[in-house]
C-alpha cells in the first residue's frame, strides 16, 4: 500500500538493503534465528563468533544480567557469554546455506584463534564457503585467546597490528572487519595499528567490560553462580554514549571504515552512530529484548529521517557531526543564561533545587506562587536546570548585538 | 474479610514511585494536615529503604495504617500533585498504604522519661490518640477516657472492607502500648475535677449524637439512625434492617452505612435517597464507587416528606425536586416541584443527615451557634487548661484533620503548661 524507500548501497562493496545488522551475538547463533531475523527484514547478519574445532566453549548459565529502574529494567544488559559453540565447519554449512536463501543479504561469520594457523583457516574455510564477510573479535571481554590472560588482543597495539595483518593476508580480496573494544589507553592508535594491517575497517566497538552489580544483602556480584560471579561484557542504552565517543574519536582521526556497533536502540540512535562516522549500525540488545519486528522501525524511521533531511541514501549521513566535534579548548564560549517559559513550568521547584545545591544559586524562588526566576547576573548558562526540568521549559538564551540565540534541551527522547 | 482495594505489589509501588517529580517544598507535603514528607517518603520506595519510608511518615502521623487506607487523597495531597499538570497525579494514597502494609512498626522509637505531669484526654478517637502520642513524645503521660471502643470513628463504624478490624487493631494496640495511653471507660460530664486533678484537658469527643429529620413517622419501627447502625454492624451483630432499605443522606456516612447494608445482604436493595444530583453528593469519589461497584443504587432528586406506614415503614413519600444555580460552595441548591410527590416502597429508613455534638455535657464550655465547641487559634476553650479539637469543633471531618488538631493541641497544651498555667 505505502512505497518503502530504498535504503540501499553499497558497503565494502558488498550490497545491504539497509543500514541495519544483526552483530555477532546470540540472535545469530541459531539458523533459524538467523533466517527469521533476515525475513524480517534486517540486511544482514554476523554470525556469532566461531573458532577451530580444538577450542573448548565452556558456557556458565545464568551468564545474563541487567541494571535499570523498576520502569526502565533494561538500561544495561550483561553477560558472561563465550563464543559461539558451533565450530568452524557448522558455520561454514550455515553460510552456504545463508547465501543461498538470501543471495540479496550480507552473510558474515566473526571469527576468533590464536594462532597464525588457526586465524588463516578460519577464514579460507569461510571463504570457500562464500562468505561476504569476515568479522574479526578482538575483543570479547571474557575468554580472549593468544595474548596474556584476561587481557583483550586489541588492547595491544603490535598484537591487533600483527594479527589482522595474517587475517586479511588469507581474505584476500574478501573483505575484514576487526571488532575492538572501547577499553584502551587511545583507540587512535588501535585504528591506526589496522589501517597498517591492510584490513578493510574496523567494528566499533564491542560490549564494555563490567561488573552489572553487587547484591547489598548478600554481597554477591550479578550474575551470581552460587554466590560467585565474573565481570560481564556491557550492552543496551547506557554504552551509547561510549560508542559514540568511540567511533568519532576513530572517524576524526584515521581514514578507516566503521561498523557501528553498541547501545543503538532506535533509528535515531543508528543516525547518531552513523553521523559521527559508522557506515551502517550492528544490533544486538535490541532484538534480544524486543525482538526481530524492531527492524520494521528501523527502517520506517530511518526513511522518514532521509525524507526529512533530503538525503538520498543512508551514506548521506555517515560522518556529517564530525565537523562539529572539537576539543573543548576550541569551542566558543557563549554569553547566556537560563530562559525560564512560565507558560510551560509547572512549578516543581528541580530547577530551583539543581541551580541551589548543584549549581551556581542563580535561581530565585517564589514560595508563593510556586515560580522560579533567574538572577542573570549570577547564572552564567551551564545548563543544569534544563537536565532536570522534566517538561523542558527551560533553555539558556544568548543575547548578544541584538541577536537573540537559545541552547535548547536536547536529551531524552 | 476481603478488602475492597488491594494494596500495590512492589513492583507497582516501584514504577508509581519513579513518577514522583519530588517537588522542592512540595505542595503535597503542606495540603496533607498532618504535613506527612510525600516526596521524601516516594523517594525511599524508590530507593528500596521501605524502613525509612515507614519511619517518615511514623513521625508524622499516629494513624499511618488508617489513613493508608481511608483518606481521601482527592481532597488533599493528590488534589494538589504537580505530576497532574503532566499527566495524572501519583497514587500517594496507595504508596503510603504500600509502605505501612510492608512493614512493621518501627522499634526504634525514643521517649524520653515522664517528668511534665499528667494530661486528661476525653475521646480516643484520631484527634485525642494523636494527642496523647505526642504528649508522651514531649515527657507527658495521659489519661484517656472513653466510653465506647477505642479508636474513635474508624474503629467503631468504617466498613471492614475499607478497613480491616485487624489492621485497626494493629494501629490502635500500638498507639495506646507504645505511648503508654492509660484508658479509662468511665464516663466525663464535668471538666472542673479534671482542670483540678491534671495539667490540662483535650476534649475530642467527636459528635456523638445523629440529627433527625423533621418529618412525620420516624417514630415506625423501620426506621434507623445511620451511624447507630454502624457501630451495630461493626461490632459484629446484625443490622436487622429489611430487604428494602432507603438511606436519606449524600454524605460519607449516608455512603458507607448503604454500603454496609448491601454487603451484609447482597439480596436486599439499598437505595441512597437525595435531594440534590450526583455531583452534590457530599461523600468522597472512593467511597462513592465502592458503594456503586456493590450495587447500592440512587434516588436523585428527591425531597423527603414524610416516611408512611402504620406501625412498620411502608414507604417514603419524596416530592421531587429541581436543581437551581449554585450556591457560595459551588454546589447546586434545589427546589421541590409542587405536586410531584410519590411513595418509595421501603421497609426500612436509614437516616444520615448529619450529626452533632452531646449538647447535655461540659456545661461550662462556651459553643457556637451550631453547638460546636468554640476555641481561639490556640486551641483553648473558654475554660482555661481545657483544650478541644477534632469533630467537636470542626463538625463532621477527616482523620488526618483530626490527627492535625490533636498535634496541634499537644503543642498548645505543652506551651501552656511550660508556661506556669
Amino acid at each position: 500500500m505505502y512505497r518503502e524507500h530504498d535504503l540501499s548501497y553499497d558497503f565494502l562493496g558488498i550490497h545491504l538493503e539497509n543500514p541495519f545488522i544483526l552483530s555477532a551475538a546470540p540472535p545469530t547463533d541459531e539458523l533459524d534465528m538467523a533466517i527469521d531475523g533476515l525475513k524480517a527484514g534486517w540486511a544482514g547478519v554476523v554470525l556469532k563468533t566461531t573458532s577451530v574445532e580444538s577450542n573448548p566453549v565452556n558456557l556458565k548459565y545464568p551468564m545474563m544480567s541487567s541494571f535499570g529502574t523498576a520502569a526502565h529494567k533494561l538500561w544495561g544488559l550483561g553477560n558472561i557469554d563465550l563464543i559461539s559453540q558451533y565450530h568452524i565447519g557448522e558455520i561454514c554449512e550455515r553460510v552456504t546455506a545463508l547465501k543461498r536463501m538470501f543471495p540479496t543479504k550480507m552473510i558474515a561469520a566473526s571469527i576468533m584463534g590464536s594462532r597464525k594457523e588457526d586465524w588463516q583457516s578460519l577464514v579460507w574455510q569461510l571463504k570457500k564457503a562464500g562468505v561476504d564477510l569476515v568479522e574479526c573479535s578482538f575483543s570479547c571481554p571474557q575468554g580472549s585467546m593468544g595474548e596474556a590472560a584476561g587481557r583483550m588482543l586489541a588492547q595491544s597495539v603490535e598484537a591487533t597490528e600483527k594479527v589482522a595483518r595474517w587475517v586479511k593476508e588469507a581474505a584476500e580480496e574478501t573483505p575484514v572487519l576487526i571488532k575492538i573494544t572501547p577499553q584502551v589507553t587511545d583507540i587512535v592508535e588501535i585504528a591506526r595499528a589496522l589501517n597498517r594491517a591492510g584490513v578493510d575497517g574496523v567494528t566499533a566497538s564491542n560490549s564494555v567490560p563490567a561488573l552489572i552489580g553487587v547484591d547489598v544483602e548478600t554481597l554477591e556480584p550479578r550474575p551470581s553462580l552460587f554466590g560467585e560471579g565474573a565481570y560481564s561484557g556491557m550492552t543496551g542504552m547506557a554504552i551509547k554514549p561510549l560508542t559514540l565517543r568511540t567511533i568519532a574519536e576513530i572517524a576524526r582521526n584515521v581514514d578507516i571504515t566503521i561498523s557501528g556497533n553498541g547501545g543503538a536502540y532506535s533509528w535515531s540512535d543508528a543516525v547518531e552512530l552513523m553521523a559521527v562516522g559508522a557506515s551502517n549500525v550492528q544490533f544486538c540488545t535490541l532484538p534480544m529484548h524486543h525482538g526481530f519486528g524492531t527492524i520494521r522501525d528501523l527502517k520506517s524511521g530511518l526513511a522518514d529521517y532521509l525524507d526529512r533531511k533530503g538525503c538520498a541514501s543512508p551514506l548521506d549521513i555517515v560522518g556529517k557531526a564530525l565537523k562539529n566535534i572539537k576539543g573543548q579548548e576550541e569551542l566558543v564560549a557563549p554569553c547566556s543564561h537560563s530562559d525560564i517559559d512560565l507558560d510551560k513550568c509547572i512549578g516543581c521547584g528541580n530547577c530551583f533545587r539543581a541551580c541551589s545545591d548543584g549549581a551556581h544559586r542563580a535561581i530565585l524562588w517564589d514560595a508563593e506562587k510556586r515560580q522560579p526566576s533567574v538572577d542573570a547576573e549570577k547564572c552564567p548558562g551551564c545548563g543544569q536546570c534544563m537536565q532536570v526540568c522534566p517538561v523542558n521549559a527551560i533553555r539558556m538564551k544568548e543575547e548578544l548585538d541584538g541577536k537573540v540565540h537559545y541552547f535548547e534541551f536536547k536529551g531524552a527522547r | 474479610m476481603e478488602e475492597f482495594e488491594k494494596t500495590l505489589t512492589r513492583q507497582q509501588a516501584a514504577i508509581e514511585a519513579e513518577r514522583c517529580l519530588y517537588c522542592y517544598d512540595a505542595p503535597c507535603q503542606a495540603k496533607c494536615p498532618a504535613h506527612v514528607p510525600v516526596p521524601e517518603f516516594i523517594q525511599s520506595i524508590r530507593s528500596g529503604n521501605l524502613h525509612g519510608a515507614r519511619t517518615l511518615l511514623q513521625s508524622a502521623h499516629p494513624f499511618i495504617e488508617t489513613c493508608g487506607r481511608i483518606c481521601p487523597e482527592e481532597a488533599f495531597c493528590q488534589s494538589v500533585c504537580t505530576r497532574s499538570k503532566i499527566d495524572a497525579p501519583l497514587r500517594i494514597r496507595e504508596l503510603h498504604r504500600f509502605v505501612t502494609d510492608s512493614t512493621d512498626p518501627s522499634d526504634r522509637m525514643e521517649l524520653p522519661e515522664v517528668t511534665l505531669g499528667k494530661v486528661a484526654i476525653i475521646g480516643a478517637g484520631p484527634a485525642g490518640l494523636a494527642c496523647a502520642r505526642e504528649l508522651r513524645v514531649r515527657g507527658f503521660s495521659c489519661d484517656v477516657f472513653e466510653t465506647r471502643q477505642v479508636g474513635g470513628v474508624p474503629s467503631q463504624e468504617v466498613s471492614t472492607h475499607r478497613y480491616p478490624r485487624e489492621v485497626d487493631e494493629r494501629e490502635v494496640r500500638f498507639l495506646t502500648s507504645t505511648f503508654a495511653a492509660h484508658v479509662r471507660t468511665e464516663r466525663v460530664t464535668d471538666l472542673k475535677p479534671l482542670v483540678a486533678g491534671y495539667e490540662a484537658v483535650f476534649v475530642a469527643t467527636g459528635l456523638p449524637s445523629e440529627s433527625d429529620m423533621n418529618v412525620e413517622g420516624t417514630e415506625l419501627v423501620g426506621v434507623y439512625h445511620a451511624r447507630e447502625l454502624l457501630r451495630k454492624m461493626k461490632s459484629g451483630a446484625i443490622s436487622g434492617a429489611g430487604n428494602r432499605v432507603g438511606v436519606i443522606g449524600g454524605g460519607n456516612v449516608a455512603i458507607e452505612v448503604a454500603s454496609m447494608l448491601r454487603e451484609e445482604d447482597p439480596t436486599r436493595d439499598v437505595t441512597v435517597v437525595y435531594r440534590r444530583g450526583i455531583k452534590e453528593l457530599k461523600a468522597f469519589k472512593k467511597e462513592i464507587e465502592e458503594a456503586t461497584e456493590i450495587g447500592v443504587t440512587y434516588q436523585f432528586l428527591a425531597i423527603p416528606d414524610k416516611i408512611v406506614g402504620s406501625q412498620h415503614v411502608e414507604g417514603l413519600q419524596v416530592t421531587q425536586a429541581h436543581l437551581c444555580g449554585e450556591d457560595e460552595s459551588g454546589r447546586c441548591s434545589f427546589e421541590p416541584l409542587p405536586g410531584s410527590s410519590f411513595i418509595i416502597p421501603l421497609d426500612t429508613v436509614v437516616v444520615a443527615i448529619g450529626q452533632r455534638v452531646d449538647e447535655g455535657v461540659f456545661p461550662g464550655l462556651v459553643r457556637s451557634d451550631s453547638g460546636l465547641i468554640s476555641v481561639g487559634e490556640n486551641m483553648q476553650t473558654s475554660m482555661p487548661g481545657v483544650y478541644a479539637g477534632g469533630d467537636a469543633i470542626h463538625g463532621a471531618q477527616t482523620v488526618v484533620e483530626a490527627v492535625r488538631d490533636g498535634k496541634k493541641a499537644a503543642e498548645q497544651i505543652a506551651a501552656f503548661v511550660a508556661g506556669g498555667k
